[in-house]
């Protein structure tokens, strides 16, 4: 396994990530990190409010418009998120808190697909007050994005490694 | 603007004792970015589907309904203004003398201004709209405007780390005073 991440960071890709001074090296990626952030866990939390109780003159079923600037945030923090990772591999995958950050992601993904299932099936069956089922796992998802971001800002305080030769 | 940057350092670090002791705790300073993030979301998320639907995107959705949304946008923006005050207060100088910083307070400025002018300007007749309509040409330069400043807000936001301002040399700052000048307290 330390091998591997030593491999990887001794990838081109990886030198260039962490020495390169070029601001479209590692703090261009990190801000598309953030701008791609900014578009699905902004845009899912008006989803999720939405499904709460606010804004309720918003037809539902024409949220389903905002969902391409959600995915598009998603695919740009999917790529960023890759490339930061390989730049310090072993900064992260030693770190549990990185895991944490993973499974917060990937249960509000599950949220998010599964709330677009139901909300979008037959949008005419939906009418405000939402089921309590949905507004469950509305709630739910703010609280995974909420424990997402926390995590992903603690990654920066709680690494014990850097890099495997460090 | 040298010496107002020597005042509001100044000024900044004295604000309050009670901020800078909590930030300097073990989870005080990453518990406030965690909140600045949670925040920008919160912000973000009604100012790009509003911006997004002055541009035609979910023609079928009422505008002023989806406005219903921008409160929470400014919860956000409050938890922000908060937080980032917060980190002004424990370290000034890596701020104020942060070129990166002078964009992101020009940004912010230029995006403030902007939605004020949406208030002014475009609203009253966005509220006599036929269902559907395209929103007026002024509500679409402002909602440009606006996702593009956000833009290089965060953008300035990010990049403030590895603009970080070094000590000034004897020649002391320049004219944008990118590094901090020694000064005797």
């Amino acid at each position: 396994m330390y091998r591997a991440l030593g491999w990887l960071e001794s990838t081109a890709f990886s030198t260039w990530m962490r020495e390169d001074p070029s601001i479209f090296a590692f703090p261009g990626v990190l801000t598309v990190h953030t701008i791609g952030m900014a578009l699905i866990v902004g845009i899912g939390v008006a989803l999720d409010l939405r499904i709460l109780g606010v804004a309720r003159g918003v037809p539902i079923g024409e949220m389903k418009r905002f969902f391409p600037a959600m995915w598009f945030g998603l695919w740009l923090n999917i790529a960023s998120g890759v490339a930061l990772l390989v730049a310090y591999p072993a900064k992260a995958l030693t770190n549990p808190v990185f895991y944490l950050k993973l499974t917060c992601i990937a249960l509000a993904l599950v949220l998010l697909r599964s709330i677009r299932r139901r909300l979008f099936r037959d949008r005419e069956s939906f009418v405000d007050p939402m089921p309590a089922r949905l507004r469950l796992m509305a709630g739910a998802s703010v609280g995974c994005w909420v424990g997402a971001i926390a995590a992903g800002r603690l990654l920066a305080y709680t690494y014990t490694k850097l890099m495997t030769t460090w | 603007m040298a010496p107002f940057q020597v005042w509001l350092v100044h000024a900044l670090s004295t604000a309050s004792p009670a901020v800078a002791r909590f930030m300097h705790s073990v989870w005080g300073w990453p518990f406030a970015e965690s909140i600045h993030f949670i925040g920008l979301c919160l912000l973000l998320g009604p100012v790009v589907m509003f911006d997004l639907r002055l541009l035609g995107v979910a023609k079928r959705i009422p505008i002023v309904a989806l406005h219903k949304l921008i409160p929470f946008g400014l919860i956000g923006f409050a938890m922000n203004a908060v937080t980032g005050s917060m980190f002004l207060m424990t370290e000034p100088d890596q701020y104020i003398y942060n070129p990166s910083f002078h964009f992101k307070v020009l940004f912010l400025t230029v995006a403030g201004t902007n939605a004020l002018s949406f208030y002014l300007i475009p609203w009253r007749r966005i509220g006599r709209l036929e269902p559907g309509a395209p929103a007026p040409r002024s509500a679409r330069i402002i909602a440009v405007v606006s996702l593009s400043m956000w833009m290089g807000v965060i953008i300035g936001g990010r990049m403030l780390t590895f603009y970080r301002p070094g000590v000034c040399g004897p020649a002391g700052p320049g004219f944008l005073a990118e590094c901090i000048p020694r000064v005797r307290r």
